[in-house]
C-alpha cells in the first residue's frame, strides 16, 4: 500500500514553483538570488467599476447609435467628471464619469470603467535561486536546506529568525513566551490552545508561530493573525512529534521561511517550513510503500500522535479493538509498547538520517 | 494469450472517489445479469500522482485476487473485450465522484420563477451559488458586476423569459455577463450553461463563445407553470463532468476504452434512483442518500418527479463544513458524553486532514457514527427547507457511502440511518454495501436491464422493514400490539411502548405478515390500519417497529442519553 509521507529532512534539494492563479508580471530573473519576501510576479485585480449606460441615459434608439457619440476608447485614463459622450449640437447634453478610472470596455451602448484594482504577489517564500521563469505567471526557485512539511495552516507566509525556548517547544504556549526577544522572530511550541496568545504574538510582531498542534476551537482567531502560523501534528493537544522538534531545535536562530498555505491534496500544495543552507542536498522521494523500519506517526484515533517504528506489515486484514477490519502493522511506539495500527491513520516520517544520527533510536 | 472473442456480457465499472478507487465486476450467470465482486484501492488523483491510473490499476488488481480472474494484461492493460478463457471484461463504466467544488452565479428573471428553478439546478452539483442576480435585484449594475467579480465563479448558470417570451430583459442580463467575461483573464472565465427562452441561445452563444465556452440546453421554464429541469439537469452534468475531465489527469487517457462515455456518480445515482422512483408505490417515493468524504448526494423519486441534491458535509475533508456550519451541540447530543465539546472538534478536523483514517476503538468509531447522524440530519434539514421533500414516507430508503459499511454489525448501520432520518409510515431500509448505486446508473446506459437484474439481487443489504409509529402517548405506556406470522403459520406477538424501538425476527428475502393493533391514538403516517394484515419483507434486522418519536427528542443529560443509546441497542438485538 502505497504510504501517506510527512517530509522531515535537515538537508534536501528543494524545489518550488511559485506561482500566479492568473496572468500578470514576473519581476525575477534566472539565476536571480531571492529571499522569502521578494516578489516573484504580481498582477493587479480590478475590484471596483462604473458602468455608464449612454445609451439609455441618452435616450438613443440603438446602442449603435449611442456608441457613435462615445468619444473614448478601451483603455483610457479618465479623471471624475471628464466627459464620456455627447449628443453636440445647440442643447448638447453630455454624460460625464462618476469617478476616475480606465474605460474596460465599450459595448450595447454602455462604457465599463474600473475604477479600483488590488494588487496580488507571488512571493519567494523561501531564499534561493531562480532557476526557470513560468511565463507570466512565476518562477521556480531553488534552494538546499531544511524542510519541514506541516497540515495546517493560517494562509499567510512569512519569514524571521528561529527562536527555542526549550518549555515551550516540550509543551503549550503560554503568555510568557512572548516576551521582548520575539519581534520578528519565529516561534515554536508544542501545542496553543489559548487565542490571548496567537493575538498578543500580533501585537509582539512575531514573524510566524509554528505548532506541534493547535486546538481546534482557535482556529478562527489563528486565520485572523497577520503573521503565518504552521501546525505540524494537527488537532489536539499532542505537540510536536520528536523528529521535527529535533530538526527545529537544532536550527535555532536561523532564518526559517513559514508557507502556511492550507493542504490541498489536489494541486499537492502542502504548509512547509524551509530553512535554506549553504550545503548542497539530494532530492527526496515522493512515492513510499510502508514497510519495515519505517518510522511512522499515528495520525488518527487511538495512539493518535505518537512516533513509533514499523516491526511488520500484517498481511491481510486485521482485527481491530472495535470489530473492524483493517488492513495493519505491527508498530512499536517510543514507550516499548508494540501495537496493531491500521495503515490508513499512519504518516511515514520521512528523513535523511545521516545529520541526526539513527531514527529509530526510539523506538 | 489468444486473443479471440466471444458473444458476453461482463461488465467493469470503476468510480473514482475522493477518498476511494472501487472496481466493480458484473457478469451474466444463468441469463440474469449478477454482481461478482469489487477491489478498492486509494484514489491517486491528488498528491503525489496526480493522475487516476494508479488507483484503477490498484483497484482492479485487488479485484483480480479477490475474484482469480485475469481483467489485465501482463502489461497492466485492461483486456477489453473479454477472451474465449474467460479473461478480461466486455464493457467497462467509469463514473467520477471526485469533484472539485464549483462556486456558482445564477442569472434568472424573476425570484419566484426563473431564479428560483436555476437555484434548484445549482443544488445538483457538488458547489455553492455563491451570487444569484434577477431583475428585482435592486443593487445598482455595477455593484452586481462587482459582486459576481468578487465571487470568482467556476460557472454561470443563466435562465429566464418562458418559450417566446420576454427577450430584452435576457439581453440586457447577457450583456452584464459579456462585462463580466471581458474583465475576466481568459483563464478565469465561468463556462456558461443557457437555459432559458430558446428564441435567445444561438444569439446569446455567439456572443458568449468568444469569451468562453457556451452550452445551450432545454428552456427550464418553457412556461410559466411549467418547471422542466430534466434535460438542463443532463447537459448540467455533461458540462461539469467535462470540467472535470480537463482536471483529472488519466481520465483522458482513460475515456476512449469505456463503452459509454464516464459520467459523475451523482449522475448514475439520480438514473437508478429516478428509474425505482417509477416501480415503487406512487403516493411514497424513493429516497437514497450517498454519504462520502468530500460531500454528500441525496436523490427522491416517485412517478411524477425526481430530483437530485448535493451537500458540502462529508465524512472527509467535508467534516470540516460541520464544525463551520452548525452548533456542535446538536452533534453532541448523538454522543454519550464521554468526550468534551474541544475533543470532539478536534476529532473531526483531525479527520478532516486525513480522510481514509479509521476509527479503532469503540469511542472513536461511536464520535464517526455520530458525525454521520447529524449528517443526515443536516441533509434532512436542507431538504425540507429546500422544498424539495413531497412526503416523509419513503418505500425504499437507500444509503450508500464507506461511513455505513465502516460498522461493525448492520444494527448499527440502521440505527444510524433511523435517526439521521427519521422517517415516517412503513419503509424498507436498504444498504448499498458495495457504493454501486452511481455504476449501476452508468451501466444502464449500456443495458437497462444490468441494474433492474442486480437490484433484485443481493448486492445490497436488506436492512429491515421499519414501521414508524408515531402516538403522543407518555413514555413507556403501551401504544401498538403487534404479530409477526410467519409463512409456515407460526407467529410471534409483541406489545409496542412509546418511546421503543424494537425488531422482531425476519429473515432477509423470508415476507411475513403483520397485524396490528393501535393503542392510544398511535397512528402510522399514510396507512389506514384495519384488519387487514400487512405484508412485510424481512432483513438482516428482521422488522423493527420504531415507537421513538418524531422528532426524536434526546434528554439533555449526558447519562440519560447513554441509558437510552443503550436500550434502544439491546431493544433491537445489540448488545
Amino acid at each position: 500500500m502505497h504510504a501517506q509521507m510527512t517530509h522531515v529532512h535537515p538537508l534536501v534539494f528543494i524545489r518550488r514553483n511559485r506561482v500566479l492563479p492568473v496572468p500578470g508580471v514576473v519581476t525575477v530573473r534566472t539565476g536571480q538570488k531571492v529571499t522569502p519576501s521578494d516578489v516573484i510576479a504580481e498582477v493587479e485585480i480590478p475590484t471596483r467599476h462604473y458602468l455608464v449606460d449612454v445609451y439609455r441615459s441618452l435616450g438613443m434608439k440603438t446602442p449603435a447609435e449611442a456608441e457613435r457619440l462615445i468619444e473614448r476608447k478601451p483603455g483610457d485614463l479618465l479623471q471624475k467628471n471628464d466627459i464620456i459622450a455627447e449628443t453636440g449640437g445647440m442643447f448638447s447634453r453630455v454624460i460625464r464619469t462618476p469617478g476616475p478610472g480606465k474605460i474596460v470596455s465599450i459595448s450595447g451602448g454602455r462604457v465599463l470603467i474600473e475604477s479600483d484594482s488590488r494588487k496580488i504577489f507571488k512571493t519567494a517564500g523561501m531564499s534561493g535561486m531562480v532557476t526557470e521563469i513560468i511565463g507570466e505567471r512565476g518562477a521556480i526557485v531553488e534552494t538546499s536546506g531544511t524542510l519541514i512539511q506541516g497540515v495546517w495552516g493560517n494562509m499567510q507566509t512569512g519569514s524571521g529568525g528561529l527562536v527555542i525556548q526549550q518549555e515551550y517547544v516540550d509543551g503549550e504556549l503560554l503568555p510568557s513566551a512572548i516576551g521582548l526577544n520575539v519581534r520578528r522572530a519565529v516561534l515554536a511550541a508544542g501545542f496553543c490552545k489559548s487565542p490571548e496568545v496567537l493575538q498578543a504574538a500580533a501585537v509582539a510582531e512575531v514573524s510566524g508561530i509554528i505548532l506541534g498542534t493547535i486546538s481546534s476551537s482557535i482556529i478562527p482567531v489563528a486565520e485572523a493573525q497577520p503573521y503565518p502560523i504552521i501546525v505540524l501534528g494537527g488537532f489536539g493537544k499532542f505537540g510536536l512529534d520528536p523528529l521535527s522538534k529535533k530538526v527545529l531545535v537544532s536550527s535555532s536562530g536561523r532564518e526559517v521561511a513559514i508557507n502556511a498555505v492550507k493542504w490541498d491534496r489536489v494541486t499537492g500544495e502542502r504548509p512547509e517550513i524551509i530553512i535554506s543552507l549553504p550545503s548542497d542536498g539530494e532530492p527526496y522521494p515522493v512515492e513510499l510503500e510502508y514497510e519495515a523500519g519505517q518510522i511512522v506517526r499515528v495520525h488518527a484515533s487511538e495512539h493518535l500522535g505518537k512516533v513509533g517504528t514499523v516491526q511488520k506489515i500484517i498481511p491481510g486484514l486485521s482485527r481491530l479493538p472495535n470489530g473492524l477490519r483493517a488492513s495493519a502493522a505491527a508498530v512499536k511506539f517510543e514507550s516499548g509498547e508494540m501495537s496493531v495500527v491500521p495503515l490508513a491513520n499512519l504518516d511515514v516520517l520521512h528523513m535523511t538520517s545521516e545529520f541526526l544520527g539513527t531514527t529509530d533510536e526510539g523506538g | 494469450m489468444s486473443t479471440d472473442t466471444f458473444e458476453a456480457n461482463s461488465v467493469l465499472g470503476i468510480d473514482i472517489g475522493s477518498i476511494n478507487t472501487r472496481a466493480l465486476l458484473f457478469d451474466v450467470v444463468e441469463n440474469s445479469y449478477h454482481f461478482i465482486a469489487s477491489g478498492a484501492a486509494p484514489s491517486t488523483h491528488t498528491e503525489p500522482y496526480f493522475d487516476i491510473g494508479q488507483g484503477v490499476f490498484d483497484s482492479i488488481t485487488r479485484l483480480q485476487e479477490s475474484t482469480g480472474r485475469m481483467l489485465l494484461d501482463n502489461e497492466g492493460n485492461l483486456l477489453i473485450p473479454s477472451r474465449v478463457g474467460g479473461e478480461g471484461v466486455d464493457r467497462f463504466v467509469v463514473t467520477v465522484s471526485c469533484t472539485t467544488f464549483l462556486k456558482i452565479v445564477t442569472f434568472g428573471l424573476l425570484n419566484d420563477v426563473s431564479l428560483d428553478s436555476v437555484n434548484k439546478l445549482a443544488y445538483s452539483i457538488h458547489g455553492k451559488v455563491v451570487e444569484s442576480i434577477g431583475i428585482n435585484d435592486r443593487r445598482p449594475l455595477h455593484a452586481q458586476l462587482d459582486a459576481v467579480l468578487a465571487a470568482n465563479p467556476d460557472l454561470i448558470l443563466f435562465a429566464g423569459g418562458t418559450e417566446g417570451g420576454a427577450s430584452r430583459s435576457i439581453l440586457r442580463m447577457s450583456s452584464l455577463i459579456a462585462n463580466i467575461l471581458e474583465i475576466l483573464p481568459a483563464p478565469q472565465r465561468p463556462r456558461i450553461l443557457y437555459c432559458g427562452n430558446s428564441k435567445l441561445g444561438k444569439r446569446l452563444s455567439d456572443g458568449f463563445s468568444r469569451l468562453t465556452q457556451v452550452k445551450l440546453t432545454r428552456n427550464i421554464h418553457p412556461t410559466i407553470d411549467d418547471e422542466v429541469l430534466e434535460p438542463a439537469l443532463k447537459d448540467l452534468d455533461e458540462m461539469v463532468m467535462d470540467m472535470q475531465q480537463a482536471k483529472l489527469g488519466g481520465l483522458d487517457r482513460m475515456a476512449p476504452l469505456c463503452s459509454t462515455p464516464p459520467i459523475l456518480s451523482s449522475q448514475g445515482f439520480h438514473n437508478v434512483v429516478r428509474f425505482l422512483g417509477k416501480q415503487y408505490d406512487p403516493a411514497k417515493g424513493v429516497f437514497a442518500v450517498d454519504i462520502g468524504g468530500t460531500h454528500s448526494v441525496a436523490a427522491y423519486a416517485n412517478h411524477d418527479v425526481s430530483n437530485l441534491h448535493t451537500f458540502s458535509y462529508g465524512l472527509g475533508s467535508g467534516i470540516s463544513s460541520i464544525a463551520d456550519k452548525t452548533s456542535i451541540k446538536d452533534l453532541m447530543m448523538w454522543l454519550d458524553g464521554s468526550r468534551s465539546e474541544e475533543e470532539v472538534m478536534d476529532y473531526l478536523w483531525q479527520r478532516s486532514l486525513y480522510p481514509n483514517s479509521i476509527a479503532t476503538n469503540k469511542t472513536d468509531l461511536d464520535l464517526e457514527l455520530a458525525a454521520t447522524r447529524h449528517i443526515l440530519r443536516l441533509i434532512m434539514r436542507d431538504l425540507e427547507l429546500r422544498n424539495a421533500l413531497p412526503t416523509n414516507r419513503f418505500e425504499p430508503i437507500l444509503i450508500s457511502g464507506s461511513a455505513l459499511n465502516r460498522t461493525v454489525t448492520p444494527l448499527q448501520s440502521l440505527l444510524v440511518i433511523l435517526d439521521g432520518i427519521q422517517p415516517l409510515g412503513i419503509c424498507p431500509m436498504i444498504l448499498d454495501k458495495h457504493g454501486m448505486l452511481g455504476i449501476l446508473g452508468a451501466a444502464g446506459r449500456l443495458d437497462p436491464l444490468l441494474p433492474v437484474q442486480v437490484l433484485e439481487s443481493t448486492a445490497f443489504t436488506n436492512l429491515a422493514t421499519v414501521i414508524n409509529a408515531v402516538s403522543n402517548a407518555k413514555p413507556g405506556s403501551a401504544i401498538m400490539q403487534a404479530r409477526l406470522v410467519y409463512a409456515n403459520g407460526s407467529y410471534l406477538d409483541a406489545e409496542i411502548k412509546q418511546g421503543s424501538i424494537l425488531s422482531l425476527p425476519l429473515a432477509s428475502g423470508e415476507t411475513g405478515e403483520l397485524q396490528l393493533k393501535m393503542l392510544r391514538r398511535t397512528v402510522i403516517e399514510d396507512v389506514n390500519i384495519s384488519n387487514e394484515p400487512i405484508l412485510v419483507r424481512g432483513g438482516v434486522c428482521g422488522v423493527v417497529i420504531d415507537a421513538r418519536g418524531r422528532p426524536l427528542q434526546l434528554p439533555e443529560q449526558a447519562e440519560k442519553r447513554r441509558e437510552l443509546f443503550h436500550n434502544w441497542e439491546f431493544m433491537l438485538g445489540g448488545k
